[in-house]
C-alpha cells in the first residue's frame, strides 16, 4: 500500500562526476518499520541513502517523502523535513564535543533537552563523555554518538549507513539493542553488511546490485533463502 | 604539572621552537634596555617596541579568515570609504542612495525564486532568459546609473583632488562643495530607473541560478509563501528615498560633526561596505567553485587587481592623509599627558611615560582594539551555534548540509564578516599608514606570513603568527636605529629598512621548516 509509506524512492538514477552509480534503483520505507538495503560492497547502498537525502542529487526519477515530491531540493531542506543522517564512518565533527556534537543537531532551541533522557538511556556511555572532544572518543563511541546525534530533532524516518562497522561484539549487541528502542518512535532505512545484524532487526528489505535494485521482500523469507543470499550477498 | 608535561611530550617540536623563540625574544629585549646617566637601566624601548609591535599585529590579524588573496584590497576599501566620511560627508551621503537602491532589488530574489518555479519553464527556455535578462539589467543600468549626480572630487585639477581636500581638513579648513543635482531627466525618473535596473539584476540573478539546478530530476523547491523579502525590499527602497530628500540637511549635518563623531560613522560605512563586497564576491566568485583551493586563490586575486584598478580611478593613484579623531589629536596645553585625568582633559594624542612619548592612537587605541577583535572573534567561534557550525562544516561541509543546516548561508555570512574586519582593519590603520593604492598588498604578504606561521587550521595560531610578524618588523625597525653590536665587527650591525619584510620571511623559513604546519596548524 502506497499510503502507508513513509518514504518511496521510485527508479532513481544518480551520477557522481561520470560514473554511473545509480541505475535505477527504488525502495519503499513503511511507516514505523525497519527496512535494510542490502547488497555487496560497492552495490550502490551508500549512494541511495546519498541520493535520497540530496547530497549526490538524482538525475532521474522520484524520491517521495511523506507525501512529498523531494528530489532536486537542497539537502538541508530535505534533513530539515525530519530526516536523519548516520553516515558510513560517523562523520563526527573532531574539533566539537560530545555535547557539541549534539547541540549542533538542533533545529529548534531545546531539542537536546526534550530528547535527552531518551538519548542517554539508549547510550549512557555518552552522558560521561559530554565534555571530551569528538577526536577523543573510540570508534564505538563515536557510532553511538553518531546514532544520537540523529535522535536530537524530531525525524520521522532515520537513515543509519553501516552501524555494526568496525564494532566489537559486545558493541554491535548494544548498537543493535538500541536501533530496536529507537525503532519503535521512528522509522529506519538501514544499510548493513553484516547478514545477522540485518535480519534480526529489520522486517523488509531491498538488495541492490550494480547499481539496481533486483530483489526485496520480507527477511523472513530471505533467510530461508540461501540461493539469493550466495548471489547477491556473499563474497565470491 | 601533569599534563603540561604530557602536553609538552606530544607535541615536542612545538615547544622547542616556542622556547627558541622566546630566547630570542628575550635576547632582542635585553639587547634594548639602555643605561641612564646614573647607570640605572632604561626599559623605555622595550615597552615602546613590543606596544608597536602589538599594534602592528593587531592590523594585521584584522585581515585573516578564509585564505582570500582580495583581503588586502577590501582592507584598503575600508580605508579609502572611511576616508570619504570623514573627509567628504557629502559624497558619502550622495553615494548611499544609488547603492542602497541598487541592492534592494536582489532582496526579491526568493519570490522571483518561487514564480519561476510555478511557471515550470522549459529547460531550454530557461536557459536562455537569463541571458537575455542580463542585457535588458545592463542597458537600464548603464543608461541611469551614469545620470545619478554625485557630488565628488576631480582628478583632473590640484585644487579639487582628494589630495587636496585631505590637506584641507587635516588643517581644519573644511569648504562644503556645491550639492550636483539631476541633469537632462527628472529626479523621479532617475530613482525609478536605478531601482528598475535592481529589480532586473535581482531577476537576472535568480535566473542563472535556477537554470544551474535546472538539469536535476524535479527540482521541486520548498513552495512556502512569504511576503517578508517584499517588505525588506520596499525597506531598503524607503531608507534610499528618505536620505535622498534630506540629501543636503544630511551632509551639512555631518561636515558640523566633531571628527570623532565622524570617524565612528566611517567605521560603520567602511564595515559595512566590506561585508557587503564580502557577501558578493563569496557568492558570485567564490561559491561556484569552493572546492578548488587553487582555483579560489586565483579569482580572489583577480578580484584583487579589479578593486586596485577600481579604487586607482575613483580616488587617484597619488597618496594622501586621513587625520585622526579629535580625541587621539590634542597636541599643545597639557601635552603629552603625564596621568590618565589628563589624557581624558586634553584628548592628547601622546602620553609621556618611561621618559618616551607613546601615541594614543597607534600605540595604545590601535593594540586595544585588536586585542578587542581577537577576543571577539574568538567568542563567537567558540560560544556561538554559528561558531560551531563553522567549526563543524570547516572539518565537514556535508554531514552539516545532512543535520538541517544551510552551511552556504552560513559560508557567505562568516566570509563576509571576516572581510568585514578586514575593512575594519583598513579605517582604524588609516591615520597612522595613510592611503595609498599598495596598502593592501604589504599587507597581504605580512598576512600569509603570519598564517603560515601560525598555522592555516588554527585560529589561536594565526593570532600568535600575527603577533610575531608584529613583533619582528619592530624589533628589526629599533635596531635598525640602534644597531647590534656583534663581537670582532668594528661597526655595530644596522639593519636597513628593506630588510624588514625579508626578516618576516626569513622567521616563516625557519618555522617552517621545523614544524612544516606552521607552529598550531594540523596536517591534514
Amino acid at each position: 500500500m502506497d499510503n502507508n509509506n513513509l518514504l518511496k524512492v521510485d527508479q532513481i538514477h544518480t551520477f557522481i562526476g561520470q560514473f554511473h552509480i545509480l541505475q535505477g534503483v527504488s525502495v519503499n520505507v513503511p511507516k514505523g518499520t525497519i527496512v535494510a538495503l542490502l547488497g555487496r560492497n560497492g552495490a550502490g547502498k551508500s549512494t541511495t541513502l546519498k541520493s535520497i537525502l540530496g547530497l549526490t542529487p538524482p538525475s532521474q526519477g522520484a524520491v517521495i517523502f511523506d507525501g512529498e515530491e523531494i528530489q532536486g531540493r537542497h539537502s538541508f531542506d530535505i534533513a530539515g523535513m525530519g530526516i536523519g543522517f548516520v553516515p558510513e564512518h560517523r562523520a563526527i565533527f573532531r574539533d566539537l564535543s560530545v555535547l557539541e556534537n549534539l547541540r549542533i543537531a538542533e533545529r529548534q532551541k531545546g531539542d537536546l533537552e526534550k530528547k535527552e533522557d531518551f538519548i542517554f538511556s539508549l547510550f549512557p556511555d555518552l552522558k560521561r563523555l559530554i565534555k571530551l572532544p569528538g577526536t577523543n572518543l573510540s570508534g564505538g563511541q563515536q557510532q553511538m554518538l553518531a546514532v544520537a546525534r540523529a535522535l536530537v530533532p524530531d525525524n520521522k524516518l532515520l537513515l543509519i549507513d553501516e552501524p555494526s562497522e568496525g564494532l566489537a561484539p559486545v558493541l554491535i549487541e548494544q548498537m543493535m539493542e538500541a536501533i530496536r528502542q529507537l525503532s519503535a518512535e521512528t522509522t529506519v532505512l538501514l544499510v548493513e553488511q553484516n547478514f545477522i545484524v540485518a535480519s534480526q532487526l529489520a522486517k523488509d528489505y531491498v538488495i541492490i546490485e550494480e547499481g539496481q535494485s533486483v530483489k526485496s521482500g520480507q527477511l523472513a523469507d530471505l533467510v530461508n533463502d540461501p540461493e539469493t543470499i550466495h548471489r547477491y550477498l556473499e563474497v565470491a | 604539572m601533569n599534563t603540561l608535561l604530557q602536553s609538552f611530550r606530544k607535541n615536542r617540536s612545538l615547544w622547542t621552537t616556542l622556547v627558541a623563540l622566546l630566547f630570542l625574544f628575550v635576547l632582542a629585549v635585553l639587547g634594548l634596555i639602555d643605561q641612564d646617566a646614573e647607570g640605572g637601566a632604561r626599559y623605555k624601548n622595550v615597552v615602546f617596541t613590543i606596544l608597536r609591535g602589538f599594534s602592528t599585529g593587531s592590523i594585521i590579524f584584522g585581515l585573516m579568515n578564509v585564505l582570500n588573496m582580495a583581503h588586502g584590497a577590501i582592507f584598503m576599501i575600508g580605508a579609502y570609504v572611511g576616508w570619504t566620511v570623514i573627509v567628504r560627508p557629502d559624497t558619502a551621503v550622495d553615494t548611499f542612495t544609488p547603492i542602497v537602491l541598487l541592492a534592494s532589488g536582489f532582496l526579491l530574489a526568493p519570490i522571483w525564486h518561487k514564480s519561476i518555479n510555478k511557471l515550470k519553464l522549459s529547460s531550454r527556455v530557461s536557459r536562455l532568459w537569463p541571458w537575455l535578462s542580463l542585457a535588458f539589467t545592463l542597458v537600464v543600468l548603464g543608461f541611469f546609473v551614469p545620470q545619478y549626480p554625485i557630488t565628488s572630487w576631480n582628478l583632473g585639477s590640484y585644487e579639487t583632488t582628494p589630495v587636496n581636500y585631505a590637506f584641507a581638513a587635516s588643517q581644519g579648513q573644511v569648504v562644503v562643495p556645491e550639492p550636483k543635482l539631476f541633469q537632462g531627466i527628472s529626479p523621479l525618473l532617475g530613482l525609478a530607473g536605478i531601482i528598475l535596473g535592481s529589480i532586473l539584476a535581482g531577476l537576472t540573478v535568480t535566473g542563472f541560478a535556477t537554470s544551474r539546478r535546472a538539469n536535476l530530476a524535479g527540482a521541486a523547491m520548498q513552495t512556502e509563501s512569504s511576503w517578508k523579502p517584499l517588505i525588506y525590499f520596499g525597506l531598503l527602497v524607503f531608507l534610499g528615498l528618505l536620505v535622498f530628500s534630506f540629501n543636503t540637511p544630511i551632509s551639512e549635518f555631518l561636515y558640523s560633526l566633531d571628527s570623532t563623531w565622524l570617524f565612528i560613522i566611517a567605521i560603520l560605512a567602511a564595515v559595512i561596505t566590506g561585508a557587503g563586497l564580502g557577501a558578493l564576491i563569496e557568492s558570485s566568485v567564490i561559491r561556484p567553485i569552493y572546492e578548488w583551493h587553487m582555483y579560489v586563490l586565483m579569482l580572489t586575486m583577480g578580484v584583487n587587481v579589479i578593486i586596485v584598478e577600481g579604487v586607482r580611478s575613483i580616488w587617484g593613484a597619488p597618496e594622501f592623509t586621513m587625520h585622526r579623531p579629535s580625541v587621539f589629536a590634542g597636541t599643545g596645553e597639557g601635552c603629552p599627558a603625564e596621568s590618565l585625568s589628563a589624557l581624558i582633559e586634553f584628548k592628547c594624542s601622546t602620553i609621556s611615560v618611561l621618559g618616551g612619548r607613546i601615541r594614543t592612537y597607534n600605540e595604545i587605541f590601535i593594540t586595544i582594539l585588536g586585542f578587542i577583535v581577537l577576543v571577539a572573534v574568538w567568542m563567537l567561534l567558540q560560544r556561538t551555534r554559528l561558531g560551531m557550525i563553522v567549526r563543524a562544516g570547516v572539518q565537514d561541509s556535508e554531514m552539516v548540509k545532512a543535520l538541517g543546516i544551510n552551511v552556504q548561508k552560513i559560508f557567505t555570512i562568516v566570509f563576509a564578516l571576516g572581510v568585514g574586519l578586514a575593512a575594519l582593519g583598513g579605517v582604524i590603520g588609516a591615520p597612522s599608514t595613510g592611503l595609498t593604492t599598495a596598502l593592501g598588498e604589504s599587507l597581504l604578504i605580512n598576512m600569509l606570513v603570519a598564517l603560515a606561521i601560525g598555522g592555516l587550521t588554527s585560529y589561536p595560531g594565526s593570532a600568535v603568527g600575527a603577533l610575531m610578524v608584529g613583533l619582528l618588523q619592530q624589533f628589526v625597525i629599533k635596531y635598525g636605529q640602534i644597531g647590534i653590536n656583534i663581537p670582532f665587527m668594528e661597526e655595530p650591525f644596522k639593519p636597513s629598512p628593506p630588510l624588514v619584510p625579508a626578516m618576516t620571511v626569513l622567521l616563516m623559513v625557519v618555522v617552517l621548516l621545523i614544524m612544516p604546519n606552521g607552529l598550531f596548524g594540523r596536517s591534514k
